[in-house]
């Protein structure tokens, strides 16, 4: 190692020029300091007071959601949110009190909205009133001088063109809730932000929410802006394109005006669905704002169930609509011939009890074709009895997809029940509960007892019948297109089919013939379905009427009325299933509704017949409601 | 080898020792302070999450134990083991720094870690020292030749030394990191003596040279640069930076806002207030007596270290003393230089008080050899 003689080399002085050069830049930092600090401290001081960067999110319009036609069905328009800056405010509990008084709300009430935005900077604006009109805001705006901290901000908020229309479909935003902060799947979400919570909001929110642009804003002391230091802008979320028909769910939806119950149009060739409307309704937008709480009460009354879409998410029993998968399973069986006659007396004695028919009376002598016409229970018990139950269940559910999940919407769907001695064994858990008994399955066989359907369910499989057995996997988005133009999803016109159910082609003729005969027949039960003659438009279907309890029982609620049908009749296009909540019998008080958004989705008039009374003699005037025409191949 | 004696521990720089313990300690207090967020729990590094409000001040304790055990490694190992050694960091930092080139990670937009797979490793740090060392090597065994100063002849191997790896960390781009290397290095070069003409010479050389060098520098980098000399001239833009820290550093006053009180960096106005600007921080908290008080720990450092440089043994190890001193001083300089308006927006933390942990450690383990170099002052020279 070389040796280190401190003179050969200078070093000490080195070392203490080094020392010098230290003290010497030290002492230029610390001069400096004293300029900054000192001379001019009281001119930063200032600066600082007048200067803070906020960092403001901008938030991203959602998605717009159109129908088939681009309809633009659910949009957005500006709102007014107030919110308080607690660094701004001296005293925030009287701000808030001050701005009660002049917004005239519950101060209260908002001390604890208040409170609940907790866990954010005081420099954040924390939200206290959501969507208030222009009038509150030009109060604020008079009082501003009283309300420090007190800023108005304008975010898109969620526009419904069509007021109610669809509401089960769309689904309503709602701002994040704490929980949902807490999980994983919401971990970039922010406080405040809002988020579908039902339906296509809340299956596509991915697509629809877009992305939150941000905003580095210098203010004042007060609160004012004065300068942007930088901005990352929005971008808009995608825009949807639902297979729904606008026109055809605005006619289902006036279907079931001021009842309970749900209509859901299917095409037949693709599974697109043109109208899913459920009853009664609620206002989406409803949900924008803050919800009064008479209005929450009757959003959440149970008798009520505003909220559930009956659609998807009802699970009646079918009652004779589900005779035509009955019908198929016997005649493909061979249980029976489409010419044998079963003699209907009014009721079937079958051990010790007795199963009546509807027709008290009896239809007397019938074969397959009247017996599906006019809704024998008689025969039906009869074929049932010779098929048993576990061969119902496997026409049923196994081949047509009744009791099975459609996966038409994501979440909350139903399944309801078509039942078998396996699922009997399967169900329940008491021994003596397990045991089929062959009297069950005359219930089944008329599509009462433990059956329970969903209207969509009822819709796929009609549409599988007519369709040449193709069960169709049901959908409701068509296309999703990015702000920028981008094609995220395209769902391709062909079907995406589950299974094909191999029937004799002569067995689906023999069922076509019967429900064509419900509608056509002088005899038929759904003859309200009928369109106008003039269109030649031949509508074919099948009535249902479910006793809501047994009548022992003694309960008086009228049955559940439903009408399957489906159009036209030599050429199906699409399937419309009716369902009204104890809206008594089927054909008459489910085949008219469907009736009419057949007649929306051929653009025909709809002739609203009266009643027929023989005993009054004044006839009422038709009523016609008019529609746009369409060409009757478009679907 | 790595044992060591009772009478060589006693001979530990305790004034170097009490000022790094206690600006650690300052950088734990100011650090609680700019990373303070009562809402986030602090995941430590993966393995716990814990209850505390200043992620970035529980992890630097974390990293200061490591860094006080990476000292005492520091400690124990033999100069002559640098010595020995010191070409073979020397190839080996440059192997990694050109791997890096290659195939390095990208963050930020500079390609400057290496990804181990189980940690990012950032070579330039391991360079400073490998040159460090270098340097060290070369300039004792090679003294200038009429034994007082060198020709700048004579400074062509050591002015090459110092190039490669500057040059290599320059193009990740990294300009503080190069520009503490080249320091380093030059510092070294003038503890042993140049003369008067051969310094003219290379600044006039190095002037001619700037004008490429100042094209070959990336766009945010010149404009730094030219934001430093009229940094009003774009307040929202490049000038943003030093205009706030100005403003928080002057708006401390003579005694400052109080702690955790700083409006500017608990506002979160200085984007980089748990790194690069936390002297704005401590600046615009303790105010102008709470930063004299700081750099005086500072100048205490510096100059303890300049103590033990001044005392050791033989060239080499004041060389490496020096070196890391310059070093110390280079990055202090800089640092505070830049947040108060002085010097440009380079990118080099504070020593000792900025967050981050490779920095840390790699100071520790600098501050380690010195004290390696306090302890075996009075030991026989080995043959």
């Amino acid at each position: 190692m070389a040796g280190f003689d401190r003179d050969q080399v200078n070093v000490q002085f080195r070392i203490w020029a080094a020392f010098a050069i230290s003290v010497v830049c030290f002492a230029v930092l610390v001069g400096r300091l004293w300029v900054l600090q000192v001379e001019q401290g009281a001119v930063f001081r200032d600066r600082s007071e007048n200067n803070r960067l906020r960092t403001v999110y901008i938030p991203a319009a959602r998605g717009l959601i159109v129908d088939r036609n681009g309809e633009v069905l659910v949009r957005n328009r500006p709102s007014f949110n107030i919110e308080l800056v607690t660094e701004d405010s001296p005293n925030p509990k009287e701000t808030i009190e001050e701005l009660a008084r002049i917004v005239g709300q519950d101060p209260e009430e908002l001390k604890v909205r208040f409170a609940k935005e907790g866990r954010r900077r005081r420099f954040e604006p924390k939200l206290i009133l959501r969507d208030v009109s222009r009038d509150t805001v030009a109060q604020i705006a008079a009082q501003q001088h009283r309300l420090p901290g007190v800023v108005v901000s304008v975010v898109p908020t969620r526009d419904y063109p069509f007021g109610e229309m669809s509401a089960h479909v769309f689904g309503y935003i709602r701002e994040v809730s704490g929980e949902q902060l807490k999980s994983p799947a919401y971990s970039d979400y922010l406080l405040g932000d809002v988020v579908g919570q039902y339906g296509i909001e809340a299956e596509l929110e991915r697509y629809l929410r877009g992305e939150r642009g941000t905003q580095g804003v210098v203010v004042n002391a007060r609160g004012n802006k004065i300068a942007e230091a930088y901005r990352s802008a929005e971008t808009s979320g995608s825009n949807i394109t639902l297979t729904i028909d606008h026109r055809v769910q605005l006619a289902a939806d006036a279907a079931l005006e001021g009842k309970k119950g749900a209509i859901v149009v299917m095409d037949v060739r693709s599974g697109d669905i043109l109208a899913l409307a459920s009853a009664p309704r609620f206002a989406p937008a409803l949900f924008t704002s803050e919800i009064p709480k008479d209005a929450w009460s009757a959003l959440v009354d149970p008798k009520e169930n505003k909220l559930s879409n009956r659609a998807v998410q009802g699970a009646f029993a079918p009652g004779s609509v589900f005779k035509i998968f009955v019908a198929a399973a016997a005649l493909s069986e061979g249980v029976v011939t489409p010419k044998e006659k079963i003699w209907c007396p009014g009721s079937l004695k079958f051990g010790k009890r007795v199963f009546k028919c509807h027709k008290h009376s009896g239809h007397g002598s019938v074969n397959m074709y009247e017996a599906i016409v006019q809704s024998c229970d008689v025969y039906f018990y009869t074929v049932g009895q010779r098929l048993g139950v576990d061969r119902i269940n496997h026409y049923a559910q196994q081949l047509f997809g009744l009791g099975e999940l459609t996966e038409v919407s994501g979440r909350d769907e139903s399944k309801g029940i078509i039942p078998s001695t396996k699922w009997k064994e399967t169900y329940f858990r008491r021994e003596e509960d397990k045991k089929w008994y062959p009297g069950e399955t005359l219930s089944v066989a008329i599509g009462q007892g433990a059956v329970t359907t969903t209207p969509i369910q009822i819709a796929r499989s009609l549409a599988a019948v007519v369709n040449g057995g193709r069960v169709l996997k049901p959908r409701l988005v068509k296309r999703v297109v990015a702000s920028d133009g981008r094609v995220l999803l395209d769902v391709p016109a062909e079907p995406e089919v589950l299974r094909t159910v191999d029937l004799d082609p002569e067995v689906i003729e023999q069922l076509k013939a019967a429900m064509v005969g419900v509608v056509a027949d002088k005899r038929g039960t759904g003859h309200r379905a009928a369109l106008p003659e003039k269109f030649n438009i031949g509508v074919g279907g099948k009535t249902g009427t479910a006793q809501v309890a047994s009548r022992e029982s003694g309960n008086k609620e009228e049955d559940h009325a439903w009408f399957a049908g489906y159009a036209p009749a030599d050429n199906p296009q699409i399937v419309a299933v009716a369902l009204i909540e104890n809206g008594g019998h089927g054909g008459v008080a489910a085949a008219p509704a469907v009736r009419k958004v057949l007649a929306a989705y051929f653009g025909v008039p709809e002739e609203v017949e009266p009643e027929p009374k023989p005993q009054s003699k004044k006839r009422k005037p038709k009523i016609t409601v008019a529609a746009s025409p369409r060409a009757a191949g478009e679907g | 080898m790595l044992a060591i004696g009772r009478r060589v521990l006693s001979r530990v720089d305790w004034l170097l020792f009490g000022a790094t313990a206690a600006l650690l300690a300052c950088g734990l207090v100011v650090l609680y302070s700019a990373g303070y967020d009562p809402e986030s729990k602090t995941n430590l590094f993966g393995l716990a999450t814990v209850d505390f409000a200043s992620a970035a001040c529980l992890k630097q304790a974390v990293y200061i134990a490591v860094g006080l055990l990476v000292m005492l490694v520091g400690m124990s190992i033999p100069t002559q083991f640098f010595f020995h050694y010191s070409f073979v960091f020397y190839a080996l930092s440059i192997g990694m720094l050109a791997a890096v080139a290659g195939f390095g990670v990208v963050v930020n937009g500079s390609r400057r870690w290496l990804d181990l797979g189980f940690a990012n490793l950032q070579p330039a740090e391991f360079a400073k020292l490998a040159l460090l060392l270098t340097m060290a090597r070369r300039l004792s065994r090679n003294p200038p030749r009429d034994g007082s100063s060198y020709r700048l002849t004579e400074l062509v191997v050591p002015l090459a030394l110092i190039a490669l790896p500057m040059g290599l960390i320059m193009q990740q781009p990294d300009l503080g990191t190069a520009l503490s290397l080249g320091i380093v290095g030059v510092s070294q070069i003038l503890f042993m003596g140049v003369r008067p003409r051969a310094i003219v010479t290379a600044l006039v050389a190095l002037s001619v040279l700037a004008y490429p060098a100042w094209h070959m520098l990336h766009d945010y980098q010149q404009r730094r640069i030219l934001v430093l000399l009229d940094p009003e001239s774009d307040p929202q833009g490049s000038g943003y930076h030093i205009t706030q820290s100005k403003i928080a550093v002057g708006s401390g006053e003579l005694f400052g806002k109080g702690y955790r009180e700083g409006t500017q960096s608990q506002l979160e106005f200085l984007p980089e207030h748990t790194t690069d600007f936390v002297f704005s921080v401590w600046a615009e908290e303790w105010g102008f007596a709470g930063s004299v008080f700081l750099l005086l720990l500072f100048f205490g450092l510096v100059s303890s270290m300049l103590r033990v440089t001044a005392r050791s043994r033989d060239l080499f190890s004041a060389l490496v003393a020096f070196g890391i001193t310059a070093q110390f001083f280079a990055h202090i300089v800089i640092n505070t230089g830049m947040v108060i308006g002085l010097m440009p927006v380079v990118g080099i933390p504070l020593p000792l008080i900025s967050y981050g942990g490779s920095a840390m450690l790699s100071l520790m383990f600098g501050l380690g050899i010195v004290q390696g170099v306090s302890m075996r002052r009075l030991m026989f020279r080995e043959r």
